[in-house]
């Protein structure tokens, strides 16, 4: 068994998408209907196994972004990839993630991401169509539809973006 | 702290961090921990291994060494759980020093704060997409009212049309009925008349709506009288079947002569037949009508009578032709009513026909005068007449003259 290796992963998103939900279902494999809104930065450690690698993920569930307050890029230095969060009931928190990932890319240039598209279990108050979603995968993003509550999508979506970073 | 008494420093000291849990780590540039002091243990950082690589130890040092920027802070990094800190970096020859300087208190008031707003925020949100759905609600409920209203306009309208072509179909019925009864009642006057005109004239009369001409009147009219010689006589043998069938072959060959020649047929009395002419349609000539009548009904009695006498029944044939006014019109009362000539005329020719043997026509000098340039006439001489002051002058018409004005009435029999 090589060496384990630590890599920096940020979770980026508008507010009450689901960011600290996903780390703890991914983490932890529980949710809560309970929401808390995270200030500054929580954060977690999932080891995973890539391989014959140990891969150390240190999380860093950062404060969502809203009108108010604009994400610190200062949290984003050394970080190895990013998981950009959309709420699917709530299109324009996919326009804020879009635009996150410009910033991030301004700043710290093109990192491994992953964008998902949260709250799959409640599809049918979705706004955001396939065909959105199609458009957007054209378009060379790694995007997918998951569900904290379910865990839909959430394994794949680290172990994704963590061999990618690995890679 | 400079220049200040010791109690006062650690007074100002316990105001500015009071239960803060602060801590420090001391990090070299090859990245190895050399030093960590402090309050580590609510970071959970109590088993740090000096000597050894600080990344691998401090989880929230992934990728923030070695420093690029100094001094640097991470403000409010939640480092252990419900522990959070903010984290100031800064470097010095030897290495690269973080200082953890709890703020969890001010992070959970920011929290609330946030919490509220946030919710408020999110209901905003949910209570807008709540009002966009109810909007196209409302708006797909408008569209389905208005096309609603279009199929009542449609159906009201389809229900005018409807009640205008049921009207339209009453009405037609209505016409139709007082058509059919107006035909049925054409029809019963037409065979009412039937009865005693030829078919041909009848239709002509009632076509014309003007049925005045069966109104009682006088005219000058050609009566024509015939029966079978030797009839009582076999009907007084013969079953009533054979007598029945009889009549029935000599009714189905003289009706038929009666019509084509276009003459008005009184009556029927067993063997008897009374024709007339010139009522109520004039002709002209009626008494040159009556007498070729008359040469036709013999020849056709003539051919029946060859096969009666194959029967063993000897039965002739004989006719009366007289001419002159008579009163016409019907007679009758409500429900059976016939058109009928009354006057000597009819009485003559009924006479005339007693008095005739098989196969005579005897008529009346004043017929014979009609008819002298038609007929082969041979004088009979006189004749009393019953109800008559005077004898009669009586001729029998022998055949007709000219062969063409056979074929001219026998075209006519059968058109």
């Amino acid at each position: 068994m090589t060496a384990a290796i630590q890599k920096k992963i940020c979770m980026l998103g508008g507010f009450s998408v689901g960011k600290t939900s996903l780390v703890k279902r991914y983490v932890e494999s529980v949710f809560s209907e309970a929401y808390l809104t995270t200030v500054g930065v929580k954060i977690d450690k999932k080891s995973v196994t890539l391989g014959d690698r140990v891969v150390n993920l240190i999380l860093w569930d950062l404060a969502g972004e809203d009108d108010m307050s604009s994400l610190r890029m200062s949290y984003l230095r050394g970080s190895a990839g990013y998981v950009l969060v959309a709420d699917g009931t709530r299109p324009a928190t996919l326009e804020m993630a879009l635009s996150l990932r410009r910033r991030v890319e301004a700043e710290h240039g093109p990192l491994p991401f992953a964008l998902l598209i949260n709250k799959n279990d409640l599809r049918e108050q979705w706004a955001i169509s396939d065909g959105d979603l199609e458009e957007l995968r054209r378009n060379g993003c790694w995007v997918r539809s998951s569900s904290a509550r379910t865990g839909e999508g959430v394994e794949d979506a680290f172990m994704d973006l963590a061999t990618r970073i690995v890679r | 702290m400079e220049n200040l008494p010791t109690h006062v420093a650690d007074r100002l000291q316990a105001l500015t961090f009071g239960d803060r849990a602060v801590a420090y780590l001391y990090v070299d540039h090859a990245l190895v921990l050399i030093d960590a002091g402090g309050q580590l243990g609510p970071y959970e950082l109590g088993a740090l291994r000096h000597g050894e690589p600080a990344v691998e130890q401090v989880a929230f040092l992934e990728g923030m060494l070695p420093l690029v920027e100094s001094p640097y802070l991470l403000p409010s990094i939640e480092v252990a759980k419900g522990r959070v800190a903010d984290l100031h970096f800064w470097s010095d020859e030897g290495g690269v020093w973080v200082v953890l300087l709890e703020v969890t208190t001010e992070r959970d008031a920011t929290r609330r704060l946030q919490q509220k707003a946030y919710d408020m925020t999110l209901l905003q949100e949910k209570e807008a997409a709540f009002n966009r759905r109810l909007e196209a609600a409302n708006a797909a409920l408008l569209a389905t009212q208005r096309e609603l209203e279009a199929s009542r306009d449609a159906l009201l309208l389809a229900h005018e049309e409807l009640r205008a072509q049921s009207d339209e179909l009453a009405r037609w019925n209505k016409t139709l009925e007082e058509r059919v009864a107006a035909q049925v009642g054409e029809l019963e006057r037409v065979n009412r008349l039937k009865r005693f005109l030829a078919p041909s004239i009848a239709d002509l009369i009632v076509s014309s709506g003007d049925e005045s001409i069966l109104k009682r009147h006088r005219r000058d009219i050609a009566a024509l009288f015939c029966d079978l010689r030797g009839f009582t006589a076999f009907s007084e043998s013969a079953e009533p079947e054979e007598v029945s069938e009889l009549l029935h072959d000599y009714h189905a060959a003289l009706v038929p002569l009666i019509q084509s020649f276009e003459g008005t047929l009184d009556r029927f009395v067993g063997d008897g037949l009374m024709v007339f002419f010139n009522d109520p349609l004039p002709c002209p000539n009626p008494a040159e009508r009556a007498v070729r009548l008359a040469v036709a009904m013999r020849d056709a009695v003539a051919a029946l009578a060859t096969a009666w006498r194959q029967r063993g029944h000897n039965i002739g044939f004989g006719v009366g032709v007289a001419q002159g006014f008579a009163t016409l019109g019907e007679i009758g009362f409500e429900g059976r009513f016939d058109y009928s000539a009354v006057g000597t005329v009819v009485n003559t020719a009924a006479r005339l026909s007693d008095a005739a043997s098989n196969s005579q026509i005897l008529v009346t000098s004043r017929v014979a005068s009609a008819v002298g340039d038609l007929a082969e006439l041979s004088n009979i001489g006189t004749l009393e007449i019953k109800g008559l002051s005077r004898p009669l002058t009586v001729s029998n018409v022998v055949a007709l003259k000219f062969e063409e004005h056979q074929v001219i009435f026998l075209n006519r029999q059968t058109r």
